[in-house]
């Protein structure tokens, strides 16, 4: 048990001596009742802690008029989790307001909300997490997270905190060892400006009036129901700036609530910054682009053969059938392999199973998997009976050809098995990016980007393989390049679809969308340039006829020009996405800051706070 | 609700490894916090935790204490005596011998060639008393230069000036209990929440108190031409001109005086001056003062009313009075403002200084930079006398008349008087205005000598000897902090390598001088503390009672069980204070805790009697005349250079610098810049910018903030290389303190990469 000093300050000690029986969204506080609750096991101690309201949902209460940004609520953290500098399971940030001398700063103290709907825990693949009915605290296991870092994406706090030196997440624990014994938490004990405070939810603390759920610069409370509470009775204006590089400031509503909305900071000139596309989520451009590929060129086959297209049944009949088919496992192989080099432990891959009743990436790797080893089996079923098959193997396995006809005839279920599992594995993809806390992602337009590369990338994939297989190579390649020209439309009409919300939206996807256009600028005209141009090669593929040598030129163009556009769509995707986290600090928590830190290579020095970047 | 597993995994909680706590006192800043370091089963200092019953921080800490630890665990401490005959040369290790032969050998000789005086020595407030003791008896006793100071001149010189000048002796008369008690409050060029943030706390703590109890929050006046975080809690905030603080404090006067809100009685009684003051302040009627200073006419009335009306008001000051060119006068004038209001000495009325460095209080008492220990002078003939008959000292050894403050000595070796120097504990090559100069100072010198416990401070560049010293934690001491509360500190490991405590090093430098064998030199901390207790109370204070500055209550032992005590602290008080029983319970292995009724606080104010320290006993209310003699900007310096302290950094980041938790929310220098500045000269967030002054050239980085005026800039003074190329410097004729807050820049775009580089450089932590 946490030792408790018999001189320990009374503002240490919790002091919640009643409470609501359920919160403001109508969840319990009460999770259990208190004989229900169990031992907590922390560091394997078998003891249950002394606390009366163990059984209650705990939360934070912040009073933002008085933080004065001290750190020394963060510095009690990292002391009393022995963590180094470039983690921390709280940080404070601050926004500022008016003009000097009529200026406000007003800090933000943040680290795990411990919320009602734990998205963290939801996403998370491995059951790390865990959502104990005692104090309500989401606990993070960091010996079986393996570093994927998805609830760092799903989480609108910012808390989960990935480590890139130990390629693991970790995150606060509620200090619930000090709460057995009847103390608040080390950051709030530790608090200089008395504005943390600590207790049971709904519970209004001494001396404070308020309880409310948000305060400027905080994400929307809607989106995970967090168990943190505010007093403020400071008036920030009209409009709220930050100090980090993030090109955000919140304005006040009608409502006298802050919203989110674009602060030019960087002006409105145009650039490239083609090395900033370049980032510690390259892996995953990998793996979405292969194995939405793969899926592409299995799908369009498949399906394109079933609706009784000719060309496709053709291709489906041709030569190449088994090694474009494999070739479609190999990519989604290739894809998984990326996405597992992408994970702080890739040796715990084999975790990323574990969450299959709540996580999309859990449900994405199922779906993958499932195609793989459906795809492999329907592969394996017509191989027998291929024309490439030497006779000596089927023979040395005793396969006849009327053995050889009726393995073939599993292949169509087998293949009707792969594209249900693809069709999950590709729509949990989509499932993945629809996280509340990134709202440039949470679009539909990134199922028509998921699903046109899909299209492109499958349809430039058939035209190569099966147009010099089949008899009729014109029809072959009007119908791959349309099946790609379709992908180009959807994906067109997804990014018109955005772009137009985006010009308007009031939330970070519109700072991912400024940002598109500027620091991106010339980038993003040259990607949307691009499909512009693909569209226009791909319609005279199909619809107009050519001697092949050009038509070869052509489809060379149009290659090229697909992957460069799909390379640089998919980075973009990744780079411009803005969480709907805190605000930092100038140095700390500042994005900008981190970047410039590693361009010179002060990441070298441990002292600074950030790191080299994972790759 | 989902709770994700069934069966649930334990939970891990990480923790440093502490098996056992020892009490000690922090090492930072003057605000003196009980600290307990938490050393782990292999004996290492691993954390810290504040200590619950101790009464200045109630359990709380700031990051600095928090992770204080980290310093034990450090790079670039000196481990081993290092030595070189050219300062260009490499350094050689060598023993301690040799190195103090070295030390000792060289001073003599030098002093034999140029004079006494020859040798300037630069010590510090981050010493523990019985060292400053010590070393001020090695100096004044044997060495005998009289060009001795500490690097308190920087910072605390014009508080200790003007509290002489007022009061007739240094010593802050309040104490934090005074927030408890004040009806009005106003602070005067501090940042409190950054610089002293559990004093800031303890403020807070009074403001609850009074939310709770449901009685009306008390006024919170602040002035500070930058809105800080104490501005924001202001209900007035003054954003005066830098600078001008005498005349908007000549001016509050004159409302008080002109409306008769003054404490006529407590003039009549207890002061003198006041005719003189009536005259002078006619010249500051608020109309003219606000042309000065900037700040409305209305304002100045309306502030000055509350001041006067409140049944108790306090004042506390920092930097922003002591660091200018009238810093002496500035707190002169703080303390007229509390005379002619009746408001020194008592609960919720004062006139309180907050400190700098850890043990600034300590080197003022007992150093001897000043004069001699114990708020003696060397201008007084019995100080010199009971001084020398106690250190068994020829008493003509003494000289009749304080020598050259730190700001004066450096620039001493360009008239050739210095001509060696002993810099202890100290960084000026980056803490001293005008970096250029103070560069080129070390390189003229004949000889110096470093002593520090980090052989990569920036002033160790430019040492023959280098002696590595122990640091916090590793060595035994008392420190007094802002409120006048002496409290102990222990060691929990040794220096390492052959890394000596400081105290050792004077100890055994002495022996080189054949005197030294005429006095007393105990050894360890404790018993130097019962020799400064015996000698507190020597002879009689001029206004004929006793010596103000006893401790001749308190011991090493006495102390650590009362978690400090505030001086005086006299054997009478402790007779009547003390109950050895309870101490016996209280001091035990682990130091349980005192409830605070047996805490034994000592005296918490001065001068409640309304007796100073001036023969008819009686304060000066001194008249102060404004004179504008700061740098100011101009069209080809077009802004202020405002300087200031960050809470994660302490000074010269020789500490704060290498622990991460610390360092990383600021690691590089910084320029906060108004955001209608930056867009005029199109400044972006983030970029590095090139400062210029009149003295030299600096790289910052900009960040843009509405906290400052359009022409203002403001730049941590913690950085190697940066700020203090820039700053001016001038000084205070009393306290030779420098006004490293008020000089001119122009800011200029420069090349992003070459600046980056050039920051990097300057890093090596």
């Amino acid at each position: 048990m946490f030792e408790v000093r018999n001189d320990e300050p009374q503002y240490a000690k919790l002091n919640d001596t009643t409470s609501d029986k359920a919160n403001r969204y109508g969840k319990a506080i009460e999770l259990i009742p208190l004989e229900d609750t169990v031992s907590l096991k922390i560091n394997g101690e078998d003891e249950i802690g002394c606390n009366p309201n163990r059984n209650k949902q705990h939360g934070f209460h912040f009073t933002a008029d008085n933080c004065i940004g001290c750190h020394a609520c963060e510095a009690a953290c990292s002391e009393k989790n022995d963590l180094p500098a470039h983690l921390a399971f709280r940080s404070v940030g601050y926004v500022e307001s008016g003009d000097f001398p009529d200026f406000q700063r007003m800090n933000i103290s943040m680290a795990c909300n411990h919320c009602d709907n734990p998205v963290c825990l939801k996403g998370c693949p491995t059951r790390a997490y865990t959502k104990h009915p005692e104090y309500g605290a989401v606990i993070q296991d960091p010996d079986i997270c393996f570093g994927c870092g998805y609830c760092t994406w799903v989480c609108p706090y910012n808390a989960p905190q990935l480590d890139p030196v130990k390629g693991r997440v970790e995150k606060c624990n509620m200090c619930v060892d000090r709460l057995e014994v009847g103390l608040k938490p080390a950051c709030v004990s530790a608090c200089v400006g008395n504005a943390l405070n600590f207790g049971v939810i709904e519970n209004t603390p001494d001396n404070r009036e308020q309880i409310n759920t948000s305060i400027p610069g905080f994400p929307d409370p809607e989106i995970t129901q967090p168990n943190i509470r505010f007093q403020m009775n400071k008036d920030m204006g009209q409009e709220v700036t930050r100090t980090d590089s993030m090109q955000i400031k919140y304005s006040k509503n009608d409502d006298g609530q802050y919203v989110p909305e674009v602060d030019e900071k960087d002006g409105l000139e145009k650039h490239w910054n083609l090395s900033r596309l370049s980032s510690s989520e390259n892996p995953l451009v990998l793996f979405t682009l292969s194995v939405q590929a793969s899926l592409g060129l299995f799908f369009i086959t498949t399906i394109g053969s079933w609706l009784g297209l000719d060309a496709f049944i053709a291709a489906k009949q041709s030569a190449m059938y088994i090694p474009m088919t494999l070739l479609a496992l190999a990519l989604s192989a290739f894809g998984l392999l990326m996405s597992v080099t992408h994970l702080g432990k890739p040796f715990r891959f084999y975790r990323g199973f574990n969450n299959w009743r709540h996580s999309p990436v859990c449900r994405e790797g199922l779906g993958i998997s499932g195609f793989l080893a459906f795809g492999g089996l329907h592969l394996l079923s017509l191989l027998p009976s291929w024309s490439f098959m030497p006779d000596v193997i089927n023979s040395a396995l005793g396969i006849t050809p009327a053995i050889a006809a009726t393995i073939a005839s599993a292949a169509t279920p087998l293949a009707a098995l792969a594209v249900v599992s693809g069709a999950i594995g590709l729509y949990y993809m989509y499932r993945c990016y629809r996280i509340p806390a990134r709202p440039f992602w949470n679009h539909r337009s990134t199922g028509a980007h998921f699903v046109g590369n899909a299209l492109i990338l499958g349809g430039v994939l058939t035209t190569l393989g099966y147009s010099f297989a089949v008899e009729d190579s014109a029809a072959m390649i009007s119908a791959g390049i349309a099946a790609s020209l379709i992908g180009i439309v959807l994906e067109a009409v997804g990014l018109l679809n955005q772009g137009t919300e985006l010009n308007t939206a009031k939330h970070e996807g519109a700072v991912s969308h400024y940002i598109q256009k500027t620091t991106f600028g010339k980038t993003y005209l040259l990607r949307n340039g691009l499909i512009a141009f693909n569209a226009l090669v791909a319609a005279t593929l199909v619809f107009a006829s050519f001697p092949p040598i050009l038509a070869l030129v052509w489809l060379a163009i149009f290659i090229t020009g697909v992957i460069s556009t799909a390379v640089i769509g998919r980075a973009l995707f990744y780079v411009l996405v803005i969480p709907t986290t805190m605000p930092g600090a100038f140095f700390w928590k500042n994005k900008g800051f981190i970047e410039h830190a590693r361009d010179i290579g002060m990441d070298h020095m441990p002292n600074t706070g950030v790191v080299p970047a994972r790759h | 609700m989902l709770f994700g597993r069934k069966k649930k995994n334990p939970i891990i909680i990480k923790n440093k490894g502490a098996v056992e706590w020892k009490y000690t006192t922090c090492g930072y800043c003057s605000v003196g916090c009980s600290i307990e370091i938490g050393v782990n089963a292999e004996g290492k200092g691993v954390t810290t935790r504040g200590v619950g019953g101790a009464d200045v921080n109630r359990g709380k800490l700031c990051i600095k204490g928090l992770t204080e630890a980290g310093v034990l665990d450090s790079i670039g401490r000196g481990t081993t005596p290092l030595i070189r005959d050219d300062i260009e040369g490499e350094y050689q290790k060598t023993d301690w011998d040799t190195a103090l032969d070295k030390t000792a050998s060289e001073f003599k000789r030098i002093q034999e060639k140029y004079g006494p005086d020859s040798i300037g020595i630069v010590s510090t407030g981050q010493l523990y008393t019985e060292e400053f003791y010590t070393v001020g008896k090695l100096v004044r006793g044997l060495i005998g230069t009289n060009n001795y100071d500490g690097n308190t001149t920087l910072c605390m010189a014009s508080a200790a000036s003007g509290y002489k000048r007022s009061f007739g002796s240094d010593g802050a008369p309040g104490c934090y209990d005074d927030f408890e008690h004040t009806e009005c409050f106003m602070a005067f060029g501090s940042n409190l929440s950054e610089q002293h943030p559990i004093i800031y706390w303890r403020l807070q703590e009074a403001i609850e108190k009074r939310k709770k109890e449901s009685k009306p929050k008390f006024p919170i006046i602040v002035v500070d031409p930058r809105k800080t975080m104490l501005g924001q809690l202001a209900d007035y905030y003054l954003p005066l001109t830098p600078g001008t603080d005498l005349a908007l404090l000549n001016s509050f006067a004159y409302v008080i005086l002109d409306e008769g809100l003054e404490d006529a009685g407590y003039i009549e009684k207890y002061t003198n001056g006041i005719e003189d003051f009536r005259e002078l302040v006619k010249d500051y009627a608020p109309e003219l003062a606000s042309v000065i200073c900037g700040i409305a006419p209305e304002t100045i009335r309306e502030v000055a009313r509350l001041y006067a009306k409140a049944p108790q008001a306090m004042s506390i000051w920092t930097m922003g009075i002591n660091q200018s060119t009238h810093g002496s006068d500035g707190v002169a004038a703080i303390n007229n403002l509390n005379l002619i209001t009746g408001n020194i000495g008592k609960p919720g009325g004062t006139s309180l200084s907050i400190t700098g460095q850890c043990n600034a209080m300590g080197t003022r008492e007992w150093s001897s930079c000043s004069g001699l220990p114990g708020y003696r002078v060397l201008e007084n003939s019995d100080h010199r006398k009971e001084v020398a008959k106690f250190w068994n000292v020829d008493e003509n050894f003494f000289p009749e008349k304080l020598g050259l403050k730190q700001t004066d000595i450096f620039p001493a070796v360009e008239t050739g008087k210095i001509k060696a120097l002993w810099i202890i504990a100290t960084n000026p090559m980056t803490s001293m205005a005008n970096t250029a100069r103070i560069r080129q100072n070390f390189k003229d010198v004949e000889f110096t000598v470093v002593q520090d416990c980090y052989e990569d401070c920036e002033t160790a560049q430019y040492a023959n000897v280098f002696l590595p010293a122990g640091s916090w934690g590793e060595k035994d001491g008392c420190m007094t902090n802002t409120e006048r509360r002496v409290n102990v500190s222990n060691a929990v490991q040794d220096a390492p390598g052959i890394a000596k405590p400081d105290l050792w090093i004077f100890n055994e430098l002495a022996k080189r001088w054949s005197n030294h064998t005429k006095m007393k030199w105990p050894e360890t901390a404790s018993e130097v503390f019962d020799e400064m207790a015996e000698l507190s109370t020597i002879g009689k204070s001029v206004n004929g009672n006793e010596r103000m500055l006893d401790i001749s209550g308190m011991s090493h032992d006495i102390i650590r069980a009362s978690r400090g005590i505030q001086w005086p602290y006299s054997k009478d008080d402790h007779k009547n204070q003390f109950n050895q029983a309870e101490a016996v319970e209280i001091h035990g292995e682990r130091l349980a805790s005192p409830t605070p009724e047996k805490i034994h606080k000592g005296n918490t104010r001065l001068y409640s009697d309304g007796l100073f320290e001036f023969p008819d006993g009686r304060a000066k209310i001194l008249s102060l005349p404004f004179n504008d003699n700061n740098e100011r900007p101009d069209a080809e310096f077009p802004f202020w250079l405002n300087s200031g302290r960050v809470v994660e950094h302490f000074h010269t980041r020789t500490k704060t610098g290498k622990v991460g938790n610390c360092n990383k929310f600021s690691p590089t220098p910084y320029m906060e810049m108004n955001p209608k500045a930056a867009a005029a000269l199109g400044f972006k967030s983030m970029e590095y910018v090139r400062l210029e002054s009149r003295r030299g050239d600096a790289i910052a980085m900009v960040q843009i903030t509405s906290r400052l005026p359009e022409n203002m800039v403001f730049i941590p003074f913690h950085f190697h290389n940066c700020i203090n190329r820039l700053s001016l410097g001038l000084l205070d004729p009393h306290s030779r303190q420098p006004a490293f807050k008020q000089s001119a820049v122009r800011i200029l775009k420069t090349d992003q990469a070459e600046a980056a580089k050039i920051n990097l450089s300057n890093r090596n932590f």
